[in-house]
């Protein structure tokens, strides 16, 4: 234990300044042991954060996260790290709230500096049908105890004075929906600091771990086959968001799910140019974009548009998300991307999360995060980590069960139908 | 992926289709066809539409994991 990083302070930064060994490995590297309590499988944000629960909350000390790569590699480190909980249905501003007030703390919380920056989240209007949705949107939030304050043009150009809304465009920005509280949290952090936070309290973090196989017995689960061997289980918690669909595979249960690739990009570093995290809908087309601490624009838009497993991001989709951060910002059209790259996400068939039992009385699931699972990390840590330690499932994810899909209850955010592309 | 053959306007480029949706995979009656999939990284049975071409709707097996067009008809026609 002691070789690992000591807990920070302003002392012991100020410490760090003058010894040239304080820097510490985050985590200890190991190999998994025999057994644990509860196997997490997949090492992103709601793997970790899981882990972290289960250890903290409900005490327990044999939790291990075995991860195929290392810390970092899938969607917890591609993301662009919005986060956010201005959702239309209850089932679900309830749960990104919960999980936005958590990021609010996090930092204290884990000891580890996750910069959450509450520089808003707007989405700009284009019409004035556009208004009359997010004032639908904006008012449930509202109703639920949640902050959304619906912008006008002049309301608009006080909050973003970097954005002329007057600029002819093709397509005119009319207004937006504002969440103060929305920002940015930075994403490599999330993953290190629930790492670092779940290994001091005993959890195993296992990298280049990959779990090949459920072992079964009178029909229960009793272990992983994993790349490293046979590791027995009380407990199996799957967490490998963008693997979901092979999951559901590997244990010959059909899953409502479909595994679609989702890019995003980073322009070289500017002065401050836009302050807030904004985001644009024009014709088919969307574009979202941020500036980093470092300056550069961080910019997304929808999802390549079919499935795939490649991780190679569709050069269209850039050209769109470029074109669409022009027509809002004219000044940006000289920069130069500097990085471009994609995730495979569980998109889900109402594009809303999957959590709960899987098959099995003691295998969970925790996925089906689509494009919008980083937000989602410390509420589906929390909450998770109850379902698995006591076997019922807290009201804040009652809702987000397999079983929606078989009695109806499905929870489709954005009204599009069973077409996980379109969610 | 960065080109589809379309039966009858030749190689195009793919931002020219849209994709639909995956075909029901797994037994089970209408709930099953309609939210269920076993989700093949290596086969994947699809609707697409030259929806900026000809918009010939169209039928397709595609390897997801590396983006290679397995087999691609049109929907209802045959192998081309
Ligand atoms: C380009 C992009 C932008 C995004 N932007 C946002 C955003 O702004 N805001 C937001 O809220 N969300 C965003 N998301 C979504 C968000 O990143 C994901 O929903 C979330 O990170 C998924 O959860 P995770 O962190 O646990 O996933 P991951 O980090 O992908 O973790 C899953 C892990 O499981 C491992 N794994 C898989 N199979 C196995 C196996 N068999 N054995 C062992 N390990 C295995 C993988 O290697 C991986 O490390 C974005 C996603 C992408 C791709
Ligand atoms: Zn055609």
């Amino acid at each position: 234990m002691s070789e690992l990083a000591p807990r920070y302070s302003a002392t012991s930064l100020l410490r760090a300044r003058f010894s040239r060994d304080y820097w510490r490995p985050l985590w200890r590297r190991t190999k998994p042991k025999d057994a644990y309590d509860v196997v997490v499988v997949g090492g992103g944000g709601h793997g970790l954060a899981t882990a972290f629960h289960l250890a903290r909350d409900h005490g327990l000390k044999r939790v291990s996260v075995l991860e195929r790569k290392v810390i970092g590699y899938g969607n917890v480190g591609r993301n662009t790290t919005i986060v956010r909980s201005n959702y239309l249905l209850p089932e679900n501003f309830h749960f990104y709230e919960d999980s936005l007030r958590r990021y609010e703390t996090l930092s204290r919380d884990l000891n580890y500096n996750v910069m959450y920056s509450s520089r808003g989240v707007v989405d700009l209007a284009n019409s004035d049908d556009e208004m009359v949705l997010y004032a639908r949107r904006g008012n449930a939030m509202r109703l639920g105890g949640i902050d959304a304050e619906l912008l006008d043009r002049a309301g608009l150009r006080r909050f973003m004075p970097e954005l002329n809304p007057d600029l002819p465009r093709r397509y005119p920005i009319v207004g937006g929906l504002l969440q103060r509280r929305g920002g940015t949290v930075r994403h490599d952090a999330v993953a290190w600091g629930y790492a670092r936070a779940a290994a001091a309290l005993g959890v195993d973090i296992v990298e280049e771990c990959e779990v090949t196989g459920l072992v079964t017995a009178g029909g229960v689960a009793t272990g992983v086959e994993t790349s490293q061997g046979f590791v027995r289980a009380e407990r199996v918690v799957f967490a490998v968001a963008g693997h979901t669909g092979s999951i559901g595979r590997m244990l010959g249960v059909p899953l409502p799910v479909e595994t679609h690739l989702l890019q995003a990009m980073v322009t070289e570093p500017v002065k401050p140019l836009v302050h807030t995290v904004v985001s644009y809908m024009y014709g088919h087309a969307e574009v979202y974009l941020s500036q980093s601490d470092r300056g550069g624009l961080v910019m997304g838009g929808v999802l390549d548009g079919y499935p795939s497993y490649t991780r190679e991001p569709e050069w269209h989709r850039l050209e769109e998300v470029v074109q669409g951060a022009v027509a809002m910002f004219p000044q940006v059209a000289g920069l130069r991307i500097l990085r471009h790259w994609a995730g495979t996400n569980d998109q889900t068939m109402d594009g809303s999360p999957l959590v709960g039992r899987l098959k099995y009385d003691n295998v969970f699931l925790n996925g089906g995060w689509c494009y919008g699972g980083f937000k989602a990390i410390p509420a589906s840590g929390a909450a998770c980590a109850t379902l698995v330690a006591t076997g019922s499932a807290p009201d804040l994810i009652r809702g987000f069960a397999l079983e929606r899909f078989a009695t109806g209850h499905v929870l489709d955010e954005k009204g599009a139908g069973p077409f996980p592309v379109r969610q | 992926m960065t080109h589809l053959r379309c039966p009858f306007c030749g190689v195009r480029p793919v931002e020219e289709f849209s994709f639909h949706k995956t075909l029901p995979n797994v037994a089970g009656g209408p709930f099953a066809d309609t939210f269920l999939r076993s989700d093949d990284p290596q086969d994947s049975h699809e609707h697409w539409q030259h929806r900026l071409g000809c918009r010939a709707w169209l039928l397709t097996r595609r390897n997801p994991s590396t983006g290679e067009v397995l087999e691609l008809r049109l929907l209802g026609g045959a192998a081309s």
